[in-house]
């Protein structure tokens, strides 16, 4: 009798136990994240592990507009200066305290102290412009923030998913002495483990409090928990993580668009890919003696055939996309969508007339795993040779290139730009005075001054209009040649139900469900 | 034989010294900027300049040096720019991985190549030794990269026999740890078994010619007694060199393996901190690696006197 009991009881346990590992959702990363502090050691994987332990007051809608995430609606003043955010009520954290105005102010004066390190606090404190001036709390629902001038940007720049969208957090997140502990958010997942090289495990949070919505919309919109558990798996070789696909080992990878026929074939594994906003280029050296004349970028331009290249790379998923806006971007205009004609003759007397008389330039690329710039720089080569340019492709590794990069030593290369959904931002990322900054490419004056306009004001139809003289004068001046957007490829396992994958290219673990 | 131990310790220092040095000025020259690949392409010059004051590295490369051997003489490797993590606990962590797989692959190899290299040099030139030879031969050239996917493939894919990715300690949990190493053990194993066979064979074959073995056979000992108490401890130490080689050679060189397997390793943990330009990390893995290299070689010397009296008496 004993015996027998014994053996239900092994069994109830076995079947619970399996019960909980089939609710836990296994993600790849292709490498560790760097640490669990929001926005302060952190990199790509590192987001989107910490996006879903802590909340910021906005966040990134789908679109790539923001939205109210914490807060429940954004009020803005007329003169632009302040900005109104009354907090959704019954928010909670995960040690159970409930969110108030007061943790909110404490959070940012956290993130806005120099010690925190936190990466995005020269955005807010005067150094490149904007001013957070002052953060009050007029009730305990309520949190006010005045800025030292209008811009069109202040909501974009809370939302940014690098600055872990300042996310709040609980002073019970810092030991005694200041150092940071564990990140106490209101996300939907909490942290339960950090294994370093191994896996990252989240819990759900039962009491976490869903924005309003109906679906999944970017960072805001319905955030329910439904599954018990998500593991995040450091799995650093993409053939192991197709393997690990295939044997439902992983629940859900994010692959690059290379691995997508294999994908295709593999029996179970549903494949779903997504335009991103990360920006694959070739950059120009606009002070080379070379590079610096117009009529041979424009060269370059014209004999790149895109129509060719980009289907090539990218096994047919991505467009060729001439813009520094995103295809999926609401300010993607008629004018957006003009580019290069690929015409040879066209480029071969471009080249006459500037005066090029063969002589070698250097196109400057890496090997990095999962990224297009080798093969883009190769078949670039081909075609630029097919007009009578001389190309040399000088492949360096990437931390090398970053450094030639930043110091604006190279006559031109291929390089990839991170997401930014915000297209002021976007052209930030290249455009700005090169002597005070090597690494930028754009440094026409009028272009600055359309971009800090377009910075500065609200109006979506006057913004647009902004974007699209922008990109003719980018178009003419070609300071770089926009080649795509990169397409991922958002695999996942037989069992998983609702997941959307989504142009800023983080996996999003809430309002997933498992089949049972 | 305490004097020479004392000798060949006191050794280390300097050599351990030396390899200081060359690996700093090395990671120096290498072009790169941690705190640019911390902060990614949208930092501005300002960030840059905090990150590296916070770092140390805006400081003179003479200083840094100083200061980071002064640290290490006191036993602290420093901290990891990447992840903040002290380096020499990271270190240990990660050893305990690669060093588990790499003791186990080789002495696994010793094993099967040792016997497989006596028996084809016994029957050279005849079909046995031919055999081993060629398996001996596409086991050395075989990627192990390659084999690894293989492997995988084969047992985690096809057959569903052991895992895909993943790992669990087995200090955590033996049973299900050791399913997770039985497929990089087996991959280094099967390489290592073509090396070593050859050595084996090589150095057997040479002493096979030898007067006193003919004289043992014609003294009446029987071909086994021949092979194991004449030819095989003459033959061995050659194999016994290599042996400490690949010991060494392999705790780098796993990082391969250590990707295709998802193991969290040494090697990884050095090749994602070369990339990261974790200076601290490198430094310090190399180092020990180092340290590893030169304990693994005296004692392989130490062996020596074990098969041949006439080293002992030296």
């Amino acid at each position: 009798m004993t015996f027998r009991k014994l053996l239900a009881a092994a069994a109830a346990v076995l079947v619970l136990l399996g019960t909980a590992h089939s609710q836990t959702v296994t993600v790849s990363l292709n490498a560790d994240i760097r640490s669990v502090n929001p926005g302060v050691n952190r990199d790509d994987n590192t987001d989107t592990v910490v996006l879903h332990i802590v909340e910021g007051l906005v966040a990134l809608r789908e679109d790539g507009s923001v939205g109210p995430l914490l807060a429940e609606r954004i009020d803005v003043s007329k003169d632009g200066l302040t900005y109104t955010f009354p907090l959704r009520k019954g928010v909670k954290f995960h040690n159970g305290a409930t969110l108030t105005a007061q943790d909110v102010i404490w959070s940012w004066q956290r993130y806005m102290d120099p010690k925190t390190d936190w990466r995005c606090v020269a955005e807010f404190d005067g150094r490149n412009g904007l001013k957070v001036e002052a953060v009050t709390a007029p009730n305990a629902q309520t949190v006010v923030m005045r800025l030292n001038k209008p811009t069109a940007l202040f909501l974009d720049a809370l939302a940014r998913t690098d600055c872990a969208m300042a996310g709040v957090v609980h002073k019970d997140s810092l030991n005694p002495d200041g150092s940071f502990r564990t990140p106490i958010g209101t996300g939907p997942f909490k942290l339960q483990e950090w294994k370093r090289g191994e896996y990252v495990h989240l819990a759900r949070f039962a009491d976490y409090a869903s924005p309003p919505g109906k679906t999944i919309d970017g960072y805001t919109g319905s955030k329910r928990p439904l599954v018990e558990a998500v593991r995040f798996m450091v799995v650093p070789d993409a053939a192991a993580t197709a393997a690990a696909l295939a044997t439902g080992a992983l629940d859900i990878a994010q692959m690059s668009d290379k691995e997508f026929p294999e994908l295709l074939r593999m029996p179970g594994v549903t494949v779903k890919p997504v335009g991103t906003a990360t920006k694959n280029v070739i950059l120009f050296q606009t002070r080379d003696p070379l590079m610096g004349r117009e009529k041979i970028r424009q060269a370059v331009a014209h004999a790149i055939n895109m129509k060719e290249l980009v289907p090539a790379l990218t096994n047919g998923l991505a467009k060729p996309n001439a813009s520094a806006i995103h295809m999926g971007s609401p300010y993607y205009s008629q004018v957006q969508r003009q580019g290069y004609r690929y015409d040879p003759a066209l480029a071969r007397r471009l080249l006459q007339e500037a005066g090029y008389r063969g002589e070698p330039v250097k196109l400057v690329t890496n090997k990095r795993a999962g990224r297009p710039s080798f093969d883009i720089a190769v078949i670039a080569q081909q075609m630029l040779q097919a007009v009578g340019m001389n190309v040399q492709v000088e492949v360096l590794e990437w931390a090398t290139q970053l450094d030639r990069y930043n110091k604006g030593n190279y006559q031109f290369m291929v390089f990839s730009y991170s997401a930014r959904l915000d297209p002021a931002l976007s052209y930030e990322q290249f455009a700005g005075v090169k002597d005070k900054q090597p690494r930028k490419v754009w440094e026409d004056p009028q272009a600055l001054a359309l971009i800090e306009r377009a910075s500065a004001v609200s109006d979506t139809k006057e913004r647009g209009r902004i974007f699209d003289e922008l990109h003719q004068r980018f178009l003419q001046q070609v300071p770089m040649v926009m080649l795509y957007n990169n397409a991922d490829v958002d695999a996942t396992s037989a069992r998983i139900r609702d997941y959307v994958p989504w142009v800023a290219s983080k996996p999003r673990l809430w309002e997933v469900k498992v089949s049972k | 034989m305490f004097l020479y131990l004392t000798r060949r310790l006191a050794m280390t220092v300097p050599t351990l010294l030396l390899v200081a040095v060359v690996v700093f000025v090395l990671m120096r020259l290498v072009p790169g900027d941690p705190a640019q690949l911390i902060l990614g392409d949208a930092a501005d010059a300002a960030q840059l300049d905090q990150l590296r004051r916070k770092l140390g590295l805006d400081q003179p490369i003479p200083t840094q040096f100083w200061r980071w051997l002064v640290q290490l003489l006191s036993g602290d490797f420093g901290t990891s720019i990447t992840n903040n993590l002290p380096v020499l606990p990271l270190i240990w962590e990660r050893f305990q991985v690669s060093g588990g797989i790499v003791i186990v692959a080789i002495a696994g190899a010793c094993a099967v190549a040792v016997p497989a290299g006596l028996v084809a040099a016994w029957k050279q030139n005849r079909p046995l030794d031919v055999f081993i030879v060629t398996a001996a031969t596409v086991m050395l050239s075989v990627p192990s990269f390659w084999l690894g996917l293989l492997l995988l493939l084969l047992f985690g894919l096809q057959l569903g026999w052991l895992p895909v990715v993943g790992y669990v300690s087995v200090s955590t949990d033996l049973g299900r740890g050791i399913t997770y190493l039985i497929l990089p053990i087996v991959t280094l194993l099967l390489i290592e078994i073509g090396v070593l066979t050859r050595m084996a064979r090589a150095s057997a074959v040479e002493v096979l010619r030898l007067e006193y073995v003919t004289h043992a056979r014609a003294k009446g000992a029987s071909e086994s007694r021949v092979l194991a108490r004449h030819v095989l401890p003459n033959a061995f130490a050659p194999t016994l060199t290599l042996v400490g080689i690949a010991l060494g050679n392999q705790l780098g060189g796993i990082a391969v393996l250590e990707t295709v397997f998802t193991l969290p390793g040494l090697g990884r943990l050095l090749v994602d901190s070369m990339f990261s330009r974790d200076y601290p990390v490198v430094q310090g893995v190399l180092l020990f690696t180092a340290l590893i290299f030169v304990l693994v070689n005296l004692v392989v010397d130490l062996c020596y006197p074990l098969l041949d009296p006439r080293v002992a008496a030296q």
